[in-house]
């Protein structure tokens, strides 16, 4: 993989400086053998290698990055006593499974691991589909989210690679562009048949999922031992990384963090729990390992107002809040589909901080300051803008409005 | 939005001009974090081209050098380092020039990979990479440097460059020489003194001058979310805010002028005061006091969080910089005079970033 | 409040604060100051500081917070990991050091109490009274008696320490409870801005912590103000003397570069006499009252409104029971200036 070589470029390229200072001698670190990382790719904002969370949605809303970064631990809190959640852990474990990453999973039994759903194929060729679908159905799509309608298909869709950083605001994008040129052509050279290896796959949450790695999976059960809890986790997660082989990429997933009914009641305590989560970051982020993390925390228990969820969330390079909706409010999320034949939400998704940019000191992104919703059916965890629906009976005032002269929405910018 | 220079003008009074023996509060919040703004610090101390006097630490006393200390608690020496120089920065460089010094509080804090040999914390005089070191199971295989590494810059002349490029490379990043590793052993006071002792002796090696009859530099110190510190050992550990303040204290002696980046958020602060509904946790007091104490024993204050009014595409969070409690306490003249103001910021992609009030 | 009252309190107080902040007359042995992130201390302990200088009393700092000493100090007790009794020691040692006449006065300040309250390593057998009065006696009964006067910082906004016993008082309970005098400290642009609003009946402004704003740590900003007569520090003062009567002040401290370091006249006014906080009543009372302009004149002289208040009403004559029909005349004398109408002013 080349995408190292095109690091270099960018982050000279980076140089904001006058300074004369910029390292001139890079030792040429081209030498290094061209190898094949399935699931993984460059990042088209910056080119940091990054790997698919197994939703095409979440992919698409961690800030440009379509995916996420390795090295990075996404945290996902959930209101209620629902486990969307947990389906977003299978999706990222199950899309491990197939691109025959090293999944760790802890406290977890091994059922968990043969609930994960079952393969359809790669994302993007579903999301063709919907794509001209939705060209059909684009004056239907209120106006503006007419653009944002590109969101369900932006960077981490097909394109992801040769059509970078439609965002990318950056003054010297011809340079980003001829550092992409080299990744994929180098790309297309692995690749015998030429075609790319799919990044993302959509899974079905009914059927069950059958690959030859699926027996793979490190199951870290919470027994206890004679040495602290997380100790003991942290050890064998260390074991096991380190006896494999050295390009491979890792998942670890966590569910359902302090979970009563996992954990033992000590482990909610910060003096215990911290140094867990702090030491899980550093492992993460030692630069000879390729590994990501998720975690998923229920925030009925633990509530994101105290301090102890909040220094989670500092630890954590990425916070996702899920707030379904209950569900008597099924009149309310049947109205609340943007268009008639989407699905209705099924709840509100915040995102409070998102890997690398908020790092870096946020803002800048698109999806920033958005409220979205969530859909979980049967095939995939979509996650759309969400907007109160027009009052119901005004349906032929719209309809009307779409069909006539609906303002380009260039004039409407705002 | 227009480029600004990589110190935009707005924020140069506040970054560049820190008298003697200071303390300089930096809070922060989930969503609006402060690394950008210890890059700034950085850039100010370390990156402003030589002819440029009116930047430095202390104007008056511009002939000394300015060397910088980076402990932090959060985040890698990868991280830094890919960050600066986005910024034009060259920490490696810098390191070796003895200008720069990181202090890795992530790496092995609370956790020590078992397989590590305890003698990798001394620094080492000769080149020779200990050959068990290719055993070691974690960095076996020099194999590819993740991207995110990027390649390591040349070798300092002054080294005799090791034959193996990756054992170079495993040196910079993990093992000993310019980075330093915090680890927490034991509990209370005797916990916080061993890292404070880490600590300062990286502060000395930076002072003892390269040539003799060098004058002795002005370090500054900048210490990144110590609170998580506080928060991972807490009361139970023996260690509370008052012991952390005084930890900062100590490591404040040492240094020219201190740089705190501490996280604010709601939770953290105001769960702990007397008006809360509910009664707070020892996490919750513990943090509150270390925060608003340093506030306290700051001359300067500055303060990142979100907008009020939501996201915003142009704009990545408001910047408050206040007077804190010391202010005053010492008559320095031409170092206190700078006002209070909020403004805002805004964090390109390319790691610029923008200040400019509101309505701008 | 009538005028010879309020020039009472005036030179009453005015007197009272020179005593407690320049040590007079051991006015006060322990002073409690109270001061938060919107108005730090600091201001004050200068100005301690400087009158003490000018007064030749030996300054002590303990200092739990400040690194290097503050200008004018004579001792400086870097308190940092140190435990009480160690640091009453080395207070002790520093002032036998000193003391050249037996008469010295002394001023010990300590900088800030909530480290040491919060202090792990105070847990076990810490007693505040007996630490602050360690000070205040003489440390063996041989030495001589000084004339010492304690001052005692309090950050309101730091959290408290965790109860150690739910039954003992807190510690600024305590705290106060011992000081003779409790100076709690405002901003001045703040009790400037609460009063605005008070005045208009709105909810009074808060600031800074108090506004519960996430990543708001300081809420002062000294720009927006653009009024540099808004400077100051507001003092909240409470004093209990030793007859047991206390007394209850307001006071404005002036920014120090206001005032030469030398200044030997008072510079704290009352709050009541600064023109921002209690504008002046004659202007304010013609902008106030304005009256419907006419060619009449509508008021009434002095004279004439004691006049009026002279006349009998009706019903007063009603009431002397005359009989029915009787009473309810209208009593009227007439003056020089009445115009006697015979025809229309019939009696």
């Amino acid at each position: 993989m080349s995408f190292r070589k095109r690091n270099i470029g960018l982050s000279a390229g980076a140089d904001r400086a006058p300074a004369p200072n910029t390292t001139t001698a890079q030792p040429e670190q081209a030498s290094a053998p061209p190898e094949s990382n399935p699931g993984i790719r460059p990042s088209p904002d910056d080119g940091r290698p990054t790997t698919s969370t197994g939703s095409l949605s979440l992919d698409n809303l961690l800030a440009g990055h379509g995916g996420l970064p390795i090295g990075k631990m996404l945290l996902i809190e959930e209101n209620g006593t629902t486990d969307f959640a947990g389906a977003l852990l299978r999706y990222y474990a199950a899309e491990g499974v197939v691109q025959d990453q090293k999944i760790h999973v802890i406290g977890m039994p091994e059922q968990w691991g043969r609930s994960l759903p079952g393969l359809l194929g790669p994302a993007d060729a579903g999301d063709e589909k919907k794509s001209d679908r939705r060209k059909g159905d684009r004056m239907k799509i209120a106006w503006r989210y007419e653009r944002l309608g590109e969101f369900g298909a932006g960077v981490a869709g097909s394109r992801g690679w040769s059509s970078p950083t439609r965002r990318n605001r950056r003054v010297r994008g011809t340079q980003t562009l001829t550092g992409v040129a080299p990744a994929a052509t180098s790309g297309d050279q692995t690749m015998t048949d030429g075609v790319q290896p799919a990044f993302c796959h959509s899974f079905d949450l009914t059927k069950r999922l059958t690959h030859p790695s699926i027996a793979n999976i490190n199951y870290i059960p919470l027994v206890p031992s004679n040495e602290p809890l997380f100790t003991s986790i942290l050890k064998r997660l260390q074991q096991v990384i380190s006896q494999s082989p050295p390009n491979t990429a890792h998942r670890i997933i966590i569910p359902s963090l302090l979970n009563p009914t996992l954990y033992p009641p000590e482990t909610s305590q910060p003096d215990i729990l911290l140094p867990f989560l702090h030491s899980l970051k550093a492992l993460l982020s030692a630069p000879t390992t390729r590994i990501t993390a998720m975690v998923t925390i229920p925030l009925s228990l633990f509530s994101r107002s105290s301090g102890l969820v909040r220094w989670i969330e500092i630890i954590s390079d990425g916070v996702i809040e899920l707030c379904p909706f209950p569900h008597s409010a099924d009149a309310l999320g049947a109205s609340g589909a943007a268009t008639s034949h989407e699905e209705p939400p099924q709840g509100m998704l915040k995102t409070h901080r998102l890997p690398v940019l908020h790092e870096r000191g946020g803002g800048s992104d698109q999806n920033i300051g958005q409220d979205w919703a969530f859909t979980l059916s049967r095939r995939k965890f979509e996650i759309k803008p969400f907007s109160l629906p027009p009052a119901e009976g005004d349906k032929e005032a719209q309809d009307g409005a779409t069909s006539g002269g609906m303002p380009k929405k260039a004039d409407l910018e705002f | 939005m227009p480029a600004q220079p990589p110190l935009p003008p707005l924020l140069a009074p506040y970054v560049s001009a820190l008298p003697p023996s200071s303390l300089t509060l930096l809070s922060s919040v989930l969503g609006a974090t402060g690394n950008w703004l210890i890059l700034r610090y950085l850039y100010s101390a370390l990156g402003a081209p030589t002819g440029d006097a009116a930047f430095g630490l202390l104007g008056g006393e511009s002939g000394r050098k300015r060397k910088v200390v980076l402990v932090s608690f959060l985040r890698g020496w990868e991280f830094w380092r890919s960050e600066a120089k986005r910024l034009g920065l060259d920490l490696a460089r810098l390191t070796d020039k003895r200008q720069f010094a990181f202090v890795d509080g992530l790496s092995e804090l609370f956790y020590t990979p078992a397989t590590l040999p305890p003698s990798s914390q001394t620094t080492p005089t000769t080149s020779g990479p200990a050959p068990s070191r290719t055993v070691l199971p974690v960095r076996s295989q020099p194999g590819p440097v993740p991207a995110r590494g990027g390649p390591q810059p040349a070798p300092a002349p002054a080294r005799p460059t090791p034959n193996n490029p990756y054992q170079r490379v495993q040196q910079q990043s993990r093992g000993p020489g310019p980075v330093k590793q915090l680890h927490l052993t034991g509990t209370g006071v005797q916990a916080l003194d061993a890292l404070e002792n880490d600590i300062s002796s990286v502060i000395k090696q930076l002072k003892t001058p390269v040539t003799p009859g060098e004058e002795e530099p002005e370090i500054l110190l900048i210490v990144d979310q110590p609170d998580l510190l506080l928060a991972a050992t807490g009361p139970a550990k023996g260690i509370g805010a008052t012991e952390m303040g005084e930890w900062i204290m100590g490591l404040q002696q040492n240094v020219h002028a201190t740089v705190l980046a501490l996280s604010a958020d709601s939770p953290l602060i105001h769960n702990a005061a007397e008006s809360a509904h509910q009664p707070s946790t020892p996490l919750e007091m513990e943090s509150a006091a270390f925060a608003i104490g340093s506030a306290h024993r700051a001359q300067m204050v500055l303060q990142l969080r979100n907008l009020e009014t939501g996201a915003a595409r142009d704009v990545s969070g408001v910047l408050r910089v206040s007077k804190g409690g010391a202010w005053g306490q010492v008559d320095a003249g031409a170092e206190d005079k700078w006002e209070e103001r909020e403004v805002l910021y805004f964090v390109q992609r390319d790691g610029g970033v923008c200040v400019f009030g509101r309505g701008e | 409040m009538a005028p010879t009252s309020l020039s009472h309190r005036q030179t009453h107080n005015l007197l009272l604060i020179s005593k407690l902040l320049g040590h007079r007359d051991t006015a006060s042995p322990l002073t409690l100051l109270i001061d938060s992130l919107e108005q730090p201390a600091t201001p004050l302990i200068k100005e301690y500081i400087r009158r003490a200088k000018i007064s030749k009393v030996h300054v002590t700092l303990i200092a739990f917070e400040t690194l290097k000493p503050i200008d004018g100090v004579d001792s400086f007790i870097f308190a940092r990991r140190k435990n009480p009794s160690e640091i009453a020691k080395e207070v002790g040692a520093a002032q036998q050091k000193t003391s050249t006449s037996p008469s010295t006065r002394r001023l010990i300040l300590i900088d800030s109490i909530n480290p040491l309250l919060r202090a792990q390593r105070a847990n076990a057998h810490f007693h505040l009274p007996t630490f602050l009065s360690s000070f205040l006696l003489p440390s063996s009964p041989s030495a001589p008696k000084g004339d010492t006067s304690l001052v005692v910082n309090f950050h309101q906004d730091v959290p408290n320490p965790p109860i150690r016993s739910p039954y003992q008082p807190s510690p600024l309970s305590t705290l106060s409870f011992l000081a003779t005098t409790v100076i709690t400290l405002h901003s001045f642009s703040h009790i400037l801005a609460q009063k605005a609003a008070r005045d208009r009946s709105l909810a009074a402004p808060v600031f800074g912590l108090a506004e519960e704003q996430d990543g708001v740590l300081l809420g002062r900003l000294d720009k927006p103000i653009g009024n540099e007569f808004a400077q100051g520090i507001v003092l909240e003062m409470e004093h209990r003397r030793r007859s047991g009567r206390g007394v209850l002040e307001w006071y404005l401290l002036p920014p120090a570069s206001s005032y030469p370091p030398n200044q030997l006249k008072e510079i704290v006014t009352l709050l009541d006499d600064h023109p921002l906080y209690r504008p002046p009543e004659d202007p304010g009372a013609q902008e106030g009252e304005e009256e419907p302009q006419s060619t009449f004149e509508l008021g009434l002289t002095d004279r004439q409104r004691k006049e009026r208040e002279g006349v009998v009403l009706p019903y007063f004559d009603a009431q002397q029971g005359n009989g029915p029909g009787e009473g309810g005349r209208i009593l009227y004398d007439m003056g020089e200036e009445d115009d006697f109408d015979e025809e229309e002013d019939e009696i």
